[in-house]
């Protein structure tokens, strides 16, 4: 009982177009491992065959069992664009994160006294009976941790869960993000940014065109040719005097 | 719903006392519905007639009372039922606060069903509409499903389709009455919805496919909520998404054909109930389709009564009573939520 | 498809007239109706007319001839049974064209209410036949007779003094968007026994109940020589159909022969048939003689 999430020959089609091509790698349980590259890679259609809701050929297993309509997984999905429930309250909607746990409808005294400590630690206490739709891009993006914190996960994955956020709030949101990998998640992301790929993430996959180029530490990626060659050569890798690395794209004609 | 937070613990998200009070809604709208209307009859003797004490009414009044005014509310009740859970779980599942259960075509193939029962069968035409109506309704929400293609896995797709099925079977609702100008009274009277002569036996059909629907939809209210989020969401909290969104529509279009066949086209219920249940409990959660249930049976109760006792002698139709009552009440309620974000 | 639905509409209308007045001895078993409501104009005037008035203790809120009528606010096409019921009536008769008129008649008579359910007429021989009928249901089977024999020979009078051997053309109109009412109508057949030509009857397909739409340019090409105006009550009249582009070529303009049909009559089938009769009559005879 190996504590990896194996991936074997995975293709994925949607439509008439291969999205993923033969993906063949390991991703360790424990540790925070970011998906890369520029758009079209597939990142988001991996997650999704991840999650075990996506049908695919080849295999994924989960410490040794099959993912797909695997409901016995508790998995937490984040997502780029969720869908904002009209007239839901803040504390309604971070309580739906216990119904893989209670069951839904179902929520225990002490799932309500849990989701109002996250809450609290989110922030978001004070705003538990505003409306979803009226929390800004920081606020929602807090909602959507919170209740992937509620749900008690051992895996989360999340797809792009900074990029319409402003800088400020692109740390806190990784912070937090940062809290589930102290409770032993095993996180997985999809990130534009891949500086902030490179602050978080112990380990690197760059895609291109549904394939895979390379599955290795950040460290061993970000100075990678693989990873300038999924970019076309259009980025530049510095290093800061404090080593950490800054990833920017070349001003073309 | 009001009652605050302890500094640790959430108030709980449903409270089962409002479902409680709903029954106890229906239960005395009841009474009065039943109790009133164009001929007088003693109060007491009426309750006794109702739980079969002695003392109670007899003869033509007793009639009056059992065998009309007691089918017509319970009708009312189904029909409003019926009509207010399907328009709560249509809004569910396709994620659209307007969305009322005479969408994806439903309320044209029920239309066109009628038309075609009065324009064709001669004199027999009314235990023959019901049937029509539908059947018509079922089938314009199957051709939407597969005309959409996808079986679901698109909601707005389905949405789509149904407004074309919708806009033929007006269409060829419309050619058949200009090619048969008799039948234009009787189909106008369908569309404004009727009540007016329940009889047991129509409680008893509708009731049990009613019943059969409402089940359904119920004891899948609680996973129902999960459908507000996105698929992978949902899935990742437990749901079989698809699955779940045509059990829903399935049971939902159940309960809206039984309801336009028993008593034609009656507006506002579906949509204006709902909101006016979130709007007072604050809550979106599909654990409130019981309520649900219950408040628009005892809205549709009530609408009835008026029906039957403002215009007297003559009878006002009741989609007007739902239209003027519901208009006004459902944008009170909009404003109040302020559903438009930001 | 459509012409034979038509057909087979029109045999089980018939068929049905037919069974409506076999059914009549069933009532005539009944004692006499001492407290009537008419839910039909039509049934109104032929009771007052057959002596059956003072039996009648509510008429519709249509049913404004005569005017001893009780007039109240029942409504003759969404009758509501228990408002019905506060009569304390002991025979309705209903308008077969009522919304849900046979359901109201069932739930009439599990009040143990008689319910006579008279259908608008095909013909001359179904009016007199429904005249025969409510006489026989109230008791008034002379009274009924002498009506009838009455209206007959009032009709076959007009229809001598006026009856033209040349056939001329005409338009029925309905309306102002130009419905018309074909021969197949009961109206249209009252036209024909003036041996007048309906100028809708080629258009008789477009609608299963005879009341089809015509087109202003069909009418100006068919060049009616009488136009009969029902909608005057509405505000047509000959000023008004000059002012329609093409319509001062149509010879009824021309000749102002452009006759309003007064309100009600022509919709009742009741004794004032025979007034309809002779104002059609007077109507026509009076044809080319306006400057």
């Amino acid at each position: 009982m190996t504590s990896v999430i194996k991936v074997e020959d995975l293709t994925v089609r949607l439509g008439s177009r291969e999205v993923l091509r033969d993906i063949s790698l390991e991703i360790e349980h424990g540790k925070w491992t970011c998906l890369v590259g520029p758009n079209g890679a597939g990142k988001t259609t991996f997650l999704k065959a991840l999650l075990g809701s996506q049908t695919y050929s080849g295999s994924i297993t989960d410490s040794g069992v099959e993912v797909f309509k695997n409901h016995d997984r508790n998995v937490a999905f984040v997502p780029q664009h969720p869908q904002i429930p009209i007239g839901m309250s803040v504390s309604e909607y971070v309580m739906l994160g216990r119904s893989k746990r209670d069951g839904w409808g179902n929520e225990s005294t002490s799932s309500r006294k849990l989701v109002a400590q996250i809450l609290k630690l989110t922030g978001l206490f004070g705003m538990q009976n505003q409306f979803v739709t009226q929390l800004s891009g920081g606020e929602m993006q807090r909602a959507l941790i919170a209740r992937a914190l509620v749900q008690e996960p051992t895996l989360i994955l999340l797809d792009e869960p900074t990029s319409a956020l402003d800088l400020h709030h692109q740390i806190a949101v990784l912070n937090n993000i940062e809290l589930l990998k102290e409770r032993g998640v095993t996180i997985i992301s999809t990130m534009h940014d891949i500086t902030l790929a490179a602050m978080y993430a112990e380990k690197i996959i760059v895609m291109q065109e549904g394939r895979v180029l390379l599955n290795g530490s950040s460290d061993e990626v970000i100075h990678s040719p693989e990873l300038k060659s999924a970019f076309e050569n259009r980025i530049n890798v510095y290093t800061l005097e404090s080593g950490r690395p800054v990833i920017v794209a070349k001003k073309e004609k | 719903m009001k009652t605050a937070s302890t500094e640790s613990t959430l108030s709980p998200i449903w409270n089962w006392k409002i479902t409680a009070l709903s029954f106890a809604l229906l239960f005395f709208v009841g009474i009065l519905a039943v109790s009133f209307g164009p001929v007088s009859l003693d109060f007491m003797k009426i309750i006794k007639t109702l739980f079969g004490l002695p003392g109670g009414l007899n003869g033509q009044e007793r009639t009056l009372l059992i065998d009309l005014r007691l089918p017509r509310a319970l009708l009312a009740a189904l029909v409003g039922a019926a009509l207010a859970t399907s328009g709560a779980v249509y809004q569910t599942v396709f994620r659209n606060p307007l969305a009322d259960p005479y969408l994806l075509g439903a309320a044209a193939g029920a239309g066109l069903g009628a038309t075609i029962a009065i324009t064709s069968a001669g004199a027999d035409l009314y235990s023959l509409l019901p049937i029509f109506s539908f059947v018509g309704a079922i089938l314009a929400v199957l051709v939407s499903f597969f005309i959409s293609g996808k079986f679901f896995a698109e909601p707005n797709s389905l949405l789509l389709s149904g407004i074309a099925v919708g806009s033929f079977a007006t269409a060829v609702q419309t050619y058949l009455q200009q090619r048969n100008s008799s039948s234009l009274r009787p189909v106008y009277s369908w569309i404004l919805g009727e009540l007016t002569v329940a009889n047991w036996q129509k409680v008893a059909w509708s009731s049990i496919y009613i019943f059969i629907a409402l089940t359904i939809l119920i004891t899948v209210s609680k996973q129902l909520d999960g459908l507000m989020l996105t698929d992978e969401e949902a899935y990742s909290l437990g749901i079989n998404p698809n699955r779940l969104r045509v059990i829903a529509v399935v049971a939902a279009t159940l309960a809206t054909a039984t309801a336009v066949s028993a008593s034609g086209l009656i507006g506002f219920v579906g949509i204006v109930v709902p909101h006016l249940v979130r709007g007072i409990t604050h809550r979106v959660t599909n654990r409130g389709l019981l309520t649900i249930a219950l408040v628009g049976a005892s809205f549709l109760v009530l609408a009835d009564l008026g029906a039957r006792t403002l215009l007297s002698p003559a009878e006002l139709p009741i989609g007007v009573i739902t239209a003027f009552v519901g208009a006004p009440f459902f944008l009170v309620v909009l404003r109040k939520k302020r559903l438009v974000s930001k | 498809m459509f012409k034979s639905k038509n057909f087979g509409l029109l045999i089980s209308v018939a068929a049905i007239a037919a069974i409506v007045t076999q059914t009549l001895p069933a009532y005539a078993a009944n004692p006499i109706p001492k407290r009537i409501i008419s839910l039909s104009p039509s049934a109104t005037e032929t009771l007052f007319a057959i002596g059956a008035g003072k039996q009648v203790i509510a008429v519709d809120d249509l049913s404004n001839y005569p005017s001893a009528a009780p007039i109240t606010k029942l409504s003759a096409f969404s009758p509501n049974v228990e408002a019905l019921l506060n009569y304390k009536p002991d025979l309705i008769i209903l308008n077969a064209d009522a919304t849900k008129a046979l359901e109201i008649k069932a739930a009439l008579e599990k009040l143990k209410i008689a319910v006579f359910l008279e259908r608008a007429p095909d013909n001359l021989k179904q009016a007199y036949s429904e005249v025969t009928a409510l006489g026989r249901i109230t008791g008034n089977l002379t009274g009924a007779q002498s009506t009838i024999s009455n209206m007959k020979s009032r009709i076959s009078a007009a229809i001598k003094s006026a009856r033209k051997t040349k056939k001329i053309t005409f338009f029925h109109e309905l309306d102002n968007t130009l419905y018309s009412a074909t021969s197949d109508t009961f109206i249209g057949k009252v036209y024909k026994d003036f041996n007048l030509s309906n100028v809708a009857d080629p258009a008789a397909s477009a609608d299963s109940a005879g009341y089809p739409q015509l087109q202003s340019e069909y009418l100006i090409k068919a060049n009616p020589g009488i136009i009969f105006l029902s909608d005057a009550q509405y505000g047509e009249s000959i000023s008004t159909l000059m002012k329609r582009p093409g319509w001062n070529g149509i010879a009824a303009v021309k000749n102002k022969d452009v006759i309003s049909l007064p309100e009600d009559i022509p919709s009742r089938w009741g004794p004032r048939l025979a007034d309809f009769y002779e104002f059609i009559a007077k109507s026509i005879s009076q044809i080319g003689t306006k400057k």
